[in-house]
């Protein structure tokens, strides 16, 4: 009976009781710790809105909170982009999903606009451009990941360059000031008062979630980008689902050109700085949803998060260094914990 | 089971395939009758999983051709095998950690909510857990992930997909390998209830008696031929043990003057709970040790403690009469102790630096004369070696990647011997490489024990063990079983020992 066993059990532990117990044990702690982050994450956000609806009176009144959404509509609109690629592209921080071009790219797509607009073009045109230049740039992105297999982070951030030296070249540094009915509709208040920017962030962000979280394609960009030998040994092909990821932010890119070009009344200089926000949205996403993994309505969350955050910095008179030294720790601090928790998950 | 003898769904015939030189498959034929399990044994390097990619597409045969159902192809793709009703269940399973039961049965032919396109949850999961359910009799939570499934569960999950696509042919390539045994019965009568469902089974294995339990017919395959096919109400366990070895290359084997000398490397009561208990062994001068264990019985943890890649509980490890040391790499190396690992391609060369870099990389401080590195004594050695384990390259200056992957191995091995150790530790010495260059690496062996040197191999080559050896150590369940005379031991005595079925291990339990 002993001599069968050992044949057909090649990896019997040889204290089957003690192997059993310390993964078990791990196992114990790794869903302690995953709850901790989840649960952690929420209390924050919970605890800093508190904080500032008891030092500032106005924080709470409703056309503070629309202003938020509105000043959070083009970070979130950037950081969903973003999340598309992060979720084609593995969450790995080095090699995985990135689009660094992203802040560029609206800065360069509101340019476009605002340009087109000033040169007498009617919104269709000028939004269609703005929409389009997004599009290229993510076209330009998808090939050189795809085709050229340069890790995302290296081609993303050469793009950016490229795309931030054709801003300049095309506004020669200035500012481009822009008046649209499109424009003055979108930076204008909705129904409830709220602002039509914020309803394009949640309607943005709906139509999106909806497609990654409730269709098969969303199912699929999952599994391209979290174990793309899986997906590849169940018929996909992973390099589209990771070029169409790229053609998305790219997109959004061009969308959160037109929203910024509202916001600001024209195109300005300094796109670049959205960056670090979008960025920390998007790391930050993950630990607003329920599986620990990027997902649309975790970025959606977290881009209201870091829109109070700044919101509230604001409010309290404090410096805007602070608020970036903030963002800075606030990726520190999310990226280690979930790479700790992947790491122990094996 | 009804089926006729002569209604066979695949037929390889005459297949052929090297490797850089290396010849991987010398001639197999092969027929696989419908409805049958069908076994496919035989040692490390014999060609099975080169067998078996050919069969998946993932590589085209040299020679020969493949024929399922009757249709000969020519051009063969994974998509073609997997369209005409073959399905592969590999060793690794490929689900997605983080994706429910439901989601990872299904992804890819995702069913949606009639006249939309959304995903339908819910039909997801009901189905999920229907076919579970009728398959194995297994139920899921539907929240599961993969990631919090047992082995076992994963591999039924994957299984189930496969069947989803209702296959003629099942291929299961080591399907036991991370498996308990409770877990590997449940697989076992699946694959029974596989095979009444009519579903043709290849299955891969070590082991024998799985095969044995398993199987209606099997093919042994030895050096790249199919030596023998069976029904197995005519054969037994001991015969295909018999049919796996080759009797013909003993003189492969260097005869070396066998004196050992001084102790060099004293094991005391070594114990890693969990891994191995109690081992204790004596490595003199001179001398080459074999060690031998299937996989989970504790010789290549105790083989990997020695360097200090994994740490002991408990006993001590003396190099020389020297004090006793927890092992790390570093001090192990300084103590002159050498390792050449078995995944030699991930830890033991760099396939971006040259056959020459590869080779002096571990023993710089050789070739560096006043801090700087003395080119012309590390390209005489490199080219030493070269010459010596006949590495196929175009040269010193060659990057390792590429070279063939027995070429890869040798200059890994080179790596090691330029260091000039005492003690050598080779952990699968000879796996994938050519019989031309097992015996350069044979030789090797006995050289540096004629020179002085202790050597310890760990091998699932029994022959090798035998051939090259003074003792052999053998491992079963994390303890030495026992020690045997290299001389007089037999293959047949040994694989006995190695997989418990001998006459001492039924008493011992």
């Amino acid at each position: 009976m002993l001599a069968e066993t050992a044949f057909v059990t090649p990896a019997t532990p040889y204290h089957p009781g003690e192997e059993a117990a310390v993964p078990a044990r791990s196992q114990i702690g790794l869903h302690a710790a995953k709850l901790g982050l989840q649960g952690g994450a929420f209390a924050v956000f919970a605890l800093v809105l508190l904080i500032f609806a008891l030092s500032s009176p106005i924080f709470l009144s409703p056309f503070n909170l629309g202003n938020i959404l509105a000043q959070s509509a083009i970070s979130g609109v950037l950081a969903i982009g973003l999340t598309v690629v992060i979720i084609a592209g593995g969450g790995n921080v080095v090699t995985g999903g990135i689009d660094l071009s992203l802040a560029a790219n609206m800065g360069l797509s509101a340019a476009v606009y605002a340009s087109l607009s000033q040169a007498g073009q009617p919104d269709a045109v000028a939004a269609g451009a703005a929409l389009a230049t997004g599009l290229v740039i993510g076209a330009v992105n998808a090939v050189a990941v795809t085709r050229f297999a340069i890790v995302p982070l290296l081609a993303t951030l050469a793009v950016m360059n490229i795309v931030g030296g054709l801003e300049l070249v095309l506004t020669q540094n200035t500012v481009i000031p822009a008046v649209t009915p499109l424009l003055e509709t979108l930076s204008g208040a909705g129904p409830l008062g709220v602002p039509v920017l914020a309803y394009g962030l949640i309607g943005f962000a709906l139509v999106t979630a909806l497609a990654v979280q409730a269709t098969p394609l969303g199912l699929r960009i999952q599994a391209v980008g979290s174990f793309p030998e899986a997906a590849r040994a169940s018929g996909l092909a992973v390099n589209r689902f990771v070029a169409g990821s790229f053609l998305f932010s790219g997109l959004s890119g061009g969308l959160a050109g037109i929203f910024s070009a509202a916001y600001l009344s024209g195109s300005t200089t300094g796109a670049g700085e959205l960056l670090l926000p979008v960025v920390v949205t998007a790391l930050l996403g993950p630990v607003f949803s329920r599986r620990l993994v990027p997902s649309i309505t975790g970025t959606l969350l977290s881009a209201l998060f870091v829109g109070v955050l700044i919101n509230g910095f604001q409010l309290l008179n404090l410096s805007s260094t602070l608020v970036s030294g903030i963002q800075g720790l606030l990726i520190l601090l999310v990226v280690s914990a979930t790479t700790l928790l992947k790491r122990k998950e094996g | 089971m009804t089926t006729p003898p002569s209604d066979t769904i695949i037929r390889l015939d005459g297949i052929e395939k090297s490797f850089g030189g290396a010849k991987a498959l010398s001639g197999v034929s092969l027929a696989i009758e419908r409805g049958t399990v069908h076994g496919l044994v035989g040692q490390n390097g014999a060609g099975k999983s080169t067998l078996i990619k050919l069969l998946a597409g993932l590589h085209q045969p040299d020679a020969g051709t493949i024929e399922i159902d009757g249709q000969r192809l020519t051009h063969i793709t994974p998509h073609a095998v997997e369209s005409l009703g073959i399905h592969f269940i590999h060793q690794d399973r490929l689900l997605v950690p983080t994706f429910t039961v439901g989601e990872a049965l299904f992804l890819g032919r995702e069913p949606r909510i009639a006249g939309t396109p959304f995903l339908d949850r819910r039909q997801m999961q009901r189905r999920a857990r229907e076919v579970l359910q009728r398959y194995f009799g297994l139920s899921l939570p539907n929240s599961a992930l993969i990631a919090d499934l047992s082995t076992a569960e994963k591999q039924i999950v994957q299984i189930t997909r496969a069947l989803l696509d209702q296959p003629k042919v099942l291929v299961f390539d080591e399907p036991t390998a991370a498996l308990v045994k409770r877990e590997a019965d449940l697989l076992f009568q699946l694959i029974r209830r596989l095979r009444e469902d009519g579903i043709t089974v290849i299955y891969i294995s070590h082991y024998l008696q799985e095969i044995e339990a398993l199987c209606d017919r099997v093919t042994v395959l030895r050096n790249g031929r199919d030596v023998a096919t069976k029904a197995l109400s005519e054969t037994s366990a001991s015969e295909i043990a018999g049919l796996m070895v080759n009797r013909e290359i003993g003189d492969l084997f260097p005869v070396r003057e066998k004196a050992p000398g001084e102790p060099l490397l004293t094991v005391d009561r070594l114990s890693a709970p969990g891994r191995y208990h109690d081992v204790s062994l004596t490595l003199h001068r001179g001398e080459v040790l074999g060690l031998i264990g299937l996989l989970g019985s504790g010789a290549k943890e105790f083989l990997r403690t020695l360097f200090g890649l994994e740490t002991a509980a408990s006993g001590t490890v003396t190099v020389q009469g020297q004090a006793p040391w927890q092992a790390s790499p570093v001090q192990a190396a300084r103590r002159r102790l050498a390792l050449v690992p078995e995944d030699r391609r991930r830890h033991g060369v760099a396939l971006d630096l040259s056959v020459k870099e590869n080779t002096t990389l571990a023993s710089l401080s050789r070739f560096t004369r006043l801090g700087l590195i003395d080119r012309t004594a590390e390209e005489s050695e490199t080219d030493r070696l070269i010459t010596r384990l006949q590495v196929k390259t175009e040269g010193r200056e060659a990057l390792l990647r590429t070279l063939s992957g027995g070429n890869q191995q040798k200059v890994a091995i080179a790596k090691w011997l330029s260091r000039q150790s005492d003690i050598y530790l080779l952990d699968e010495p000879t796996v994938g490489v050519d019989i031309a260059a097992k015996v350069e690496i044979y030789a090797l062996i006995a050289e540096l024990a004629e020179k002085g040197a202790g050597v310890i191999v760990l091998s699932s080559d029994l022959n090798e063990l035998i051939g090259l050896t003074d003792r052999i150590l053998i491992f079963f369940r994390g303890e030495i079983l026992r020690t045997v005379t290299s001389e007089t031991a037999t293959v047949d005595a040994l694989l006995a020992d190695v997989t418990g079925s001998s006459e001492l291990t039924r008493h011992a339990g």
